[in-house]
């Protein structure tokens, strides 16, 4: 039996050090190896997530090589943000939504308050497309500055399409002499199948549906210890999004402050809109106390039934939460229930950035 | 017998790309403007489910740029095909005005139908792109070519595109998804006649439907469209290599899987299409190219090139305006 515990004590010895560092549930920081161990996580359970390499020069030798960072690509926004501005008369829209399998309990603490569903689009003129308001806090001048940008950066009036005098005069339609009724046409009305294209949902009055996409980055930051996220957008024709229009696309209490045009720290020229990460360890406690608590209770639970339920029972139904000595039996018996697992951080981050671009589908989650 | 109509290729490129291609430019080419092999990639079509309609809207038919696209080894991302191309960079807009656009996109599409008589269905899908990059202006000029062969008269579909999991069955295509998800072909044959489904590449057509019966053999691609009544343009050089590699079974019916899904649906609404296509083998035995078509349209629909401002993005001085 000794000699049983005293290889016990060499595995546990053996995996603390990993452990060690890990406080992401008392301050919501995480350490290089848990983002790459979320990050592992979330690429493995959502394959559209992939890691990335540096540029050269822009490693970070705490991160392994080819983890730098995640990355996914083309992820659909298909409204402005600045359309849903939130008013109380819609706090009954609040809806329930599921945490995936976390819910497989159906218990309420599992989940999340959607506050922007099923809403009506806001047409009020405060919510016109481009216009971004002077930025609060910054000296006169400087604001007056930022406005002019603002108005010259022209937001979605028809300027969003390149100045035509820029454009060569070289269109050809002669290039090609073929009339080729073989080529779909730029609308396609389909009313026998399910799926159609943007452009047949009327927004508002006059306006269609422009579906833009985005790349979506997460990088390490060292400085906070927490995920940053970077997005770089391309409107319906695919033409890169300017800063204010990327705005346009940021909740309104976020796109004033936290969203700033900076360069991305793993590449050695590409800029890209970024949500400052001085808030999100902050949050992602709060987030993540929540979440614990109930997945701790559910342990609990699970664990006092364990003593008469049937082995099969006890495997932990969800892979999020399984104990990290799982396979060992009498360690998980022994030891505190681990509650949240930092496998899952990223995920949880994702959820909680959806809430600064509600637009932008970034939690993929949600469709499994 | 309705004409298929063919969803274009829309290119989509990532900033990273031109700065990709103002490095090429500034250290390797400098002034010369040959040609440059390089790698686009596709994925297949996407759609989303608006959540305030709730209807399903169909993504682009996009064909991306990525930053890596010079590099011999570029990184595919999940669920995507890579598509090769050349760039041509002209160091002056006059250059790039003036440049003979026929000539270089003949050029381009007889190396294409070169390809297909030699039996290869490597080089199907390519593209030809010409730039003007405006350096100091974090402007970039450009234009893509996806070169594709016209059939006179014009493929016909048999019936309507139909859900694929309704003809094939759920069983075949989970099967199929098995075959090809760890390594995505660009084109592929599926078998029905066994108890099991086999896939095999486009190259072993022979061999691998002798004999099939017709009602089992299906041709399918990866197809960057999501709409549900017009394949993505790959197929358009997928019917142009059958039409004259294997005319006869062009004449009876191309049975024809639009592969649209990269994971098994979890509520059992697969997105891929098929169809059984007909058309005249008409270039059986001459051997004669057909005309190509493919010049992509501007935003404003017409034929003409596109530009990329990058400045509010790059320009230091804009950016300092734009910082908080």
């Amino acid at each position: 039996m000794h000699a049983f515990q005293q290889q016990f004590w060499a595995v546990r010895d053996y995996l603390s050090p990993v452990l060690k560092e890990s406080k992401f549930k008392e301050h919501g920081r995480i350490n290089p190896e848990e983002f790459v161990a979320a990050g592992d996580f979330l690429a493995y359970k959502f394959p559209v997530w992939t890691w990335e390499k540096a540029d050269t020069g822009k490693m970070r030798d705490f991160l392994p090589a080819d983890k730098q960072y995640l990355m996914t690509r083309g992820v659909p926004c298909l409204r402005r943000a600045n359309a849903l501005a939130y008013t109380d008369a819609d706090e009954d829209a609040e809806r329930m939504i599921s945490f995936g399998e976390l819910s497989s309990t159906g218990k309420e603490e599992d989940e999340w308050v959607e506050t922007h569903a099923g809403r009506p689009v806001a047409s009020d003129s405060a919510t016109e497309l481009g216009v971004i308001d002077d930025i609060p806090d910054v000296d006169d001048q400087l604001s007056h500055a930022m406005a002019d940008t603002s108005l010259s950066a022209k937001g979605g009036e028809p300027a969003d399409i390149p100045d035509i005098d820029e454009i060569p005069d070289m269109e050809e339609e002669d290039l090609e002499d073929e009339d080729d009724a073989a080529v779909a046409a730029p609308k396609v009305i389909s009313p026998v199948v399910g799926v159609i294209d943007g452009s047949e949902v009327e927004v508002a009055k006059g306006n269609l549906l422009q579906v833009r996409t985005y790349d979506v980055l997460i990088s390490y930051d060292k400085y906070y210890q927490t995920p940053r996220l970077w997005l770089i957008g391309y409107d319906e024709n695919r033409t890169p999004l300017t800063p204010s229009q990327i705005f346009q696309d940021i909740s309104v209490e976020h796109a004033k402050k936290t969203v700033t045009i900076e360069p991305f720290p793993h590449s050695n020229s590409l800029q890209a809109a970024s949500v400052h990460p001085c808030r999100h360890a902050e949050v992602m406690k709060k987030v993540i106390e929540r979440m614990n608590t109930s997945v701790i209770e559910e342990q609990h639970a699970k664990k006092k039934s364990s003593g008469t339920a049937s082995p099969k029972d006890r495997q932990p139904k969800k892979p999020f939460f399984r104990r990290a000595s799982g396979n060992n039996v009498k360690e998980s018996l022994e030891e505190d229930v681990e509650g949240m697992r930092v496998d899952f951080y990223l995920v949880v981050f994702l959820k909680f950035i959806a809430s600064i671009v509600p637009t932008i589908e970034v939690d993929s989650t949600t469709a499994f | 017998m309705t004409i298929i109509q063919f969803q274009p290729f829309a290119s989509l490129v990532e900033p990273a790309f031109w700065h990709a291609l103002t490095n090429l430019k500034i250290d390797v080419l400098k002034l010369a403007d040959d040609h440059v092999p390089l790698t686009a990639t596709y994925t297949s079509g996407r759609t989303i489910v608006d959540r305030e309609t709730g209807k399903e809207i169909a993504l682009g038919c996009n064909l991306t740029l990525a930053g890596d696209a010079f590099s011999e080894t570029p990184h595919i991302p999940p669920y995507a095909v890579p598509a090769h191309g050349i760039v041509k960079n002209y160091n002056t807009i006059e250059e790039f005005k003036a440049a003979d656009k026929t000539a270089l996109f003949n050029e381009f599409s007889d190396e294409l139908w070169k390809s297909i008589q030699d039996g290869s269905t490597d080089k199907l899908t390519r593209f030809l792109l010409i730039t003007f990059a405006d350096l100091k202006k974090y402007k970039y000029f450009y234009w893509f070519a996806f070169p594709a062969f016209v059939a006179k008269p014009a493929w016909e579909i048999d019936g309507e595109w139909q859900s694929a999991s309704q003809v094939l069955g759920d069983k075949t295509l989970v099967s199929v998804r098995t075959s090809i998800h760890s390594n995505l072909p660009p084109f592929f044959l599926v078998r029905t006649d066994g108890s099991e489904p086999k896939v095999a590449p486009v190259a072993d057509f022979v061999k691998f439907f002798d004999g099939v019966p017709a009602e089992h053999r299906t041709i399918a691609f990866v197809d960057p469209s999501a709409q549900p009544s017009n394949p993505g343009w790959p197929l358009r050089n997928l019917l142009a290599f059958l039409a004259h590699r294997h005319p006869s079974l062009v004449a009876d019916g191309v049975r024809v899987l639009c592969w649209r899904d990269d994971k098994v649906p979890h509520d059992g609404h697969w997105k891929s299409r098929f169809g059984v296509v007909k058309g005249v083998a008409n270039v059986q035995g001459t051997g004669e190219k057909p005309s190509a078509v493919g010049w992509e349209k501007n935003v404003q629909g017409k034929l003409g090139p596109r530009l990329a401002d990058l400045a509010p993005m790059m320009d230091p001085v804009r950016l300092a305006d734009q910082a908080v």
